[in-house]
């Protein structure tokens, strides 16, 4: 998705808010948008998202399905949150199966079920927040923007997000996120935009440093979710190749000769022909001093 | 767009505030009907003339339940064309079931009654052109509440200033002799119709009248809406 050249201000006489932005994220990418209060962070995310139109420039390329978990989640609504998550998925296009389904899905995982016949209003605003960010999740994304999302989660909600951008990331989707309170570090492998004057600048990746190569075993079906984790986290996957449970560094398997495209390694056989579970074995490209210990080869 | 439209029509039974348009609507008609009997197209002519501002009022009651962070998560979700088409076919729903009613309420109250004299039209064409005079009204009234609508306006100042206005003006400049009749929906020469001969080229010049001012309003509510976007 590419923001080409996007002005935006809310009042025709009113100050410019956006000037001349020039973006692109691409599939597999998050980006976190810095910048101090009132600089523009959020009509950025709004344009990303299709909330505002930008009075010049375009925005091209947006993924059909886009979920926006906006700052505050408009709570003043009657309907309990079992009701008002099910008219978002079937808004989202789910059928009604499809949509109780999801529903079931995400109250589970954000704690919410014990909110489920709970009318919106009564919500404290954290919880009104999981509901936000459920919402925007029923039907996976393709792209994801947050606005401040980890804004008044428990402990337990906070580190459900990085794992939420990630299996967007993991299936192919793009995130944008914002913050303000530092949360944003559980996303080390974020591109980073910094929003000051109306404008967008990128910061660039951080000075090369010695790097090193780590093999990691993890059960062939885990090895997408992986894959996209240690991405999330700013490592480069080096490859990706099978090996037997009893074995796991012994290449058995053919060998995922791309190693930075994203989604490249995603499909790995959770079996051998003979019917055992296979082990992965990834080489990660680490880029800080390791423990010798673990098994580094420099 | 069909569960936004459900969404819309639920948010705005269960906050009441359905109530107050359905009594407001139901106080007129039945001051209307209270003065005596009359044939079933004069009196649903002037039904629909006094419905007209109870309908624009409702459209806008219920495009203003919705918190504008849901209506801007709705237009992610859905896309900004089909948000705004779901909040009209919403009010055009909500319109319809006011109509029903006000097409059966005079029959209850004894408001009006067959022919009575040789030449006097009988029930089901009176009945037809009633149905005509109300529908006629539904598209320009619903236009007219999308535009109070805060969605348009951005203040609730603003949004009955320009419902005040809006339902004022459609009486006002539509009585005879008005200098600009063609700024105004047709519900005052649809009510004369209906109560006069009603002839089919007038019928359909009138249909035309309203379909053409619904189109300028559609497209000032799309323009204005894109611009608040």
């Amino acid at each position: 998705m590419r923001l080409e050249n996007v002005w935006l201000r809310y009042h025709r006489r009113g100050p410019w808010v956006l000037q001349g932005v020039d973006v692109r994220i691409g599939a597999g990418e998050a980006a976190v948008v810095l910048g101090r209060n009132g600089v523009g962070k959020s009509t950025l995310l709004q344009v990303a998202a299709g909330v505002l139109r930008p009075a010049r420039g375009r925005v091209a390329d947006r993924p059909a399905r886009v979920g926006w978990v906006p700052e505050r989640f408009p709570a003043d609504q009657p309907f309990t949150v079992e009701h008002y998550l099910g008219a978002m998925g079937r808004m989202a296009g789910l059928t009604a199966p499809e949509a109780d389904r999801a529903v079931g899905v995400w109250v589970e995982r954000l704690g919410l079920t014990r909110f489920r016949r709970v009318r919106l209003p009564e919500l404290s605003k954290g919880t009104a927040q999981k509901v936000g960010l459920a919402q925007a999740m029923l039907r996976r994304p393709g792209l994801l923007v947050l606005d401040e999302p980890w804004e008044g989660l428990d402990a337990t909600a906070r580190e459900l997000v990085p794992e939420l951008i990630d299996e967007v990331l993991g299936d192919g989707g793009s995130v944008l996120v914002s913050d303000h309170r530092g949360e944003t570090v559980r996303l080390p492998g974020a591109r980073r935009w910094a929003v000051a004057d109306g404008t967008v600048t990128e910061e660039g990746p951080p000075a090369t440093e010695e790097v090193a190569v780590v093999e990691v075993a993890v059960p062939a079906a885990r090895v997408a979710g992986v894959v996209a984790r240690l991405r999330a986290e700013g490592h480069r996957v080096l490859g990706v190749r099978l090996g037997s449970a009893a074995d796991p560094a012994g290449p058995t398997g053919d060998v995922a000769a791309d190693p930075a495209g994203p989604g490249a390694d995603a499909a790995a056989p959770a079996a051998a022909g003979d019917g055992r579970p296979l082990d992965t074995s990834l080489l990660v490209d680490q880029p800080s001093a390791v423990d010798p210990s673990a098994g580094v080869r420099r | 767009m069909t569960a936004l439209v459900r969404l819309r029509l639920a948010g705005f039974l269960r906050t009441g505030r359905a109530l107050a348009p359905v009594l407001a609507g139901l106080v007129a008609l039945g001051i209307l009907y209270g003065g005596g009997r009359a044939q079933p197209a004069e009196a649903y002519g002037v039904s629909a003339v006094v419905l007209f501002p109870v309908l624009a009022w409702q459209t806008k009651l219920l495009l203003d339940v919705e918190p504008d962070g849901q209506r801007r998560l709705a237009q992610v979700v859905v896309g900004a064309r089909r948000e705004r088409a779901a909040g009209l076919v919403a009010a055009v729903v909500a319109a319809l079931g006011t109509v029903a009613v006000a097409m059966i309420f005079p029959w209850l109250v004894g408001g009006v009654t067959g022919p009575v004299e040789p030449g006097d039209r009988s029930i089901a064409v009176g009945l037809a052109l009633g149905l005509w005079a109300h529908l006629l009204a539904v598209p320009p009234a619903v236009l007219l509440g999308a535009l109070a609508s805060r969605a348009c306006t951005g203040s609730a100042g603003y949004g009955v200033a320009v419902l005040a206005l809006g339902a004022v003006g459609a009486v006002v400049l539509g009585l005879s002799g008005s200098v600009a009749p063609w700024l105004a929906p047709p519900i005052m020469p649809t009510a004369r119709t209906a109560a006069g001969d009603a002839a089919a080229l007038t019928v359909t010049l009138l249909t035309l009248w309203a379909l053409a001012w619904s189109g300028v309003a559609l497209a000032g509510y799309v323009w204005r809406r894109r611009s608040r976007a």
